[in-house]
């Protein structure tokens, strides 16, 4: 199948690399129009080319996502650029591993500042612009299977994701009452092997696979599935889908 | 579910809610599975879906529930879908190309009783993805909304038919044990 989001405009933070790529391209296959942000604009350039390769159309903006001016360019950007803003995919994310007793308060603040401020700023203004749109749109946000339970080491980005499902659940209810409605749900992906992994734990294969063997379908997360469940949340196919929790993670999480 | 080029995914759906399994029918098909008689399939050498409708039931608040009422719809219907869970699990393995098996709650709110069946299949659909994980046999649970939701229609057949689509396609195939819940925002109140 493809088409099912045939020239509606999308944003996607933190599209240069890891889920947010993948999801960007698979998007643009599905007719997208799509606005990729991120930091890196070599990274930005080459993912733009990739869709514009494959016939698609794409901008890239830079965008620090804790940056509310930064937003508003974007906003701006797209609107002028591709069109009326149907979907915002909240992708980009920090992640760090250190145990709380180790956990300063300016590393708590910095990957709050990305991780739930840049959530926070999608959200509001991706409201604002589906409301100037005028028509029913759609926001996705990329939580973690760590926003839904504990994981040892890693205390700021679980509190950072938990965040993202309550604000997920507030946003949805609110969404519902806006005309044009906004649906609004959360991924949870487990382990994803990404750059966010990679830079933590290093890119070793050998890694990969005891991941793989740790999970119940002994399976390597890999982006594009991530891109899948996405297509699906922003996609009409899930038009009753709303405030809702879609864990992606192999069986990860259902132990 | 990896599968060769094109596949033909084959489908078992287990259900007497006509309306609901003519639509969840309907979207396997039009995503390029082939159905197999619902109740009674016939020796087609494999199985790749497998679709269990739990029915819905009349409200009963705890006090007014009889025993044998709520053992006749939560007990029976338990055993129900641990045995088609049973049998189309037997057809996926001797296929040897993994499988999903998407469980579809009843309704949920307002059926106090009974909502020891819809938890009793999230955590039949749980233990059987940590057991199952290992012959790709993926089982994930729909878990649709009752009523008139907060985004302002009630949860039709369609809707749930399409999420069910998505947990049965190899779209989600890194996804098992995992709840699909479609109520408009119900549950996130």
């Amino acid at each position: 199948m493809s088409g099912r989001l045939q020239d509606r405009v999308v944003i996607v933070t933190g599209a240069t690399k890891g889920i947010g790529r993948e999801t960007a391209k698979l998007l643009a296959r599905e007719g997208a129009r799509l606005a990729c942000t991120g930091r890196d604009a070599a990274d930005g350039a080459s993912v733009v080319s990739e869709i514009v390769a494959e016939g698609g159309k794409a901008i890239f903006v830079a965008h620090d996502i804790a940056s509310e001016a930064d937003w508003r360019t974007v906003i701006t950007r797209t609107e002028a650029e591709l069109g009326n803003v149907y979907g915002v995919i909240n992708n980009a994310g920090a992640f760090f591993v250190k145990p709380l007793a180790e956990t300063t308060e300016a590393d708590f603040q910095g990957i709050y500042d990305v991780n739930v401020q840049g959530a926070f700023l999608g959200l509001k203004l991706g409201f604002d612009a589906i409301a100037r749109a005028g028509a029913p749109g759609a926001i996705v946000n990329v939580s973690s299977l760590m926003g839904q339970v504990g994981f040892p080491g890693a205390i700021a980005y679980c509190a950072t994701k938990g965040a993202v499902t309550g604000l997920t659940k507030t946003a949805a209810i609110e969404g519902a009452a806006m005309r044009p409605q906004v649906r609004v749900n959360s991924l949870h992906p487990g382990v994803i092997w990404t750059p966010m992994i990679t830079s933590q734990f290093g890119d070793d294969p050998a890694l990969a696979q005891a991941f793989a063997d740790d999970t119940p379908l002994k399976m390597i997360g890999l982006p594009q599935y991530m891109a899948d469940a996405i297509l699906f949340l922003i996609s009409d196919e899930a038009s009753m889908v709303n405030g809702a929790e879609l864990t992606v993670d192999g069986g990860r999480g259902a132990d | 579910m990896e599968r060769p080029a094109n596949p033909r995914l084959v489908a078992r759906l287990v259900g007497d809610d006509i309306a609901l399994t003519q639509a969840i029918g309907r979207a396997l098909e039009a995503d390029g599975t082939q159905m197999v008689d619902h109740l009674n399939p016939p020796n087609v050498g494999g199985l790749d879906i497998l679709v269990f409708i739990a029915p819905d039931a009349t409200v009963g608040t705890i006090a007014s529930t009889d025993v044998a009422t709520f053992s006749g719809h939560v007990g029976a219907n338990l055993g129900a879908a641990f045995a088609a869970l049973q049998s189309g699990v037997s057809a996926m393995r001797q296929q040897g190309a993994g499988g999903s098996v998407v469980f579809v709650a009843p309704p949920a709110g307002g059926r106090r009783a009974f909502d020891a069946l819809t938890q009793g299949l999230r955590l039949m659909t749980k233990a059987a993805a940590l057991e199952l994980g290992f012959d790709k046999i993926r089982v994930n649970i729909v878990l649709p909304g009752d009523g008139e939701t907060p985004l302002g229609r009630t949860c039709s057949p369609a809707d749930i038919a399409a999420v069910v689509a998505f947990a049965a396609s190899p779209r989600s195939q890194f996804m098992t044990g995992a709840d699909l819940v479609v109520d408009g925002g119900l549950l996130a109140r």
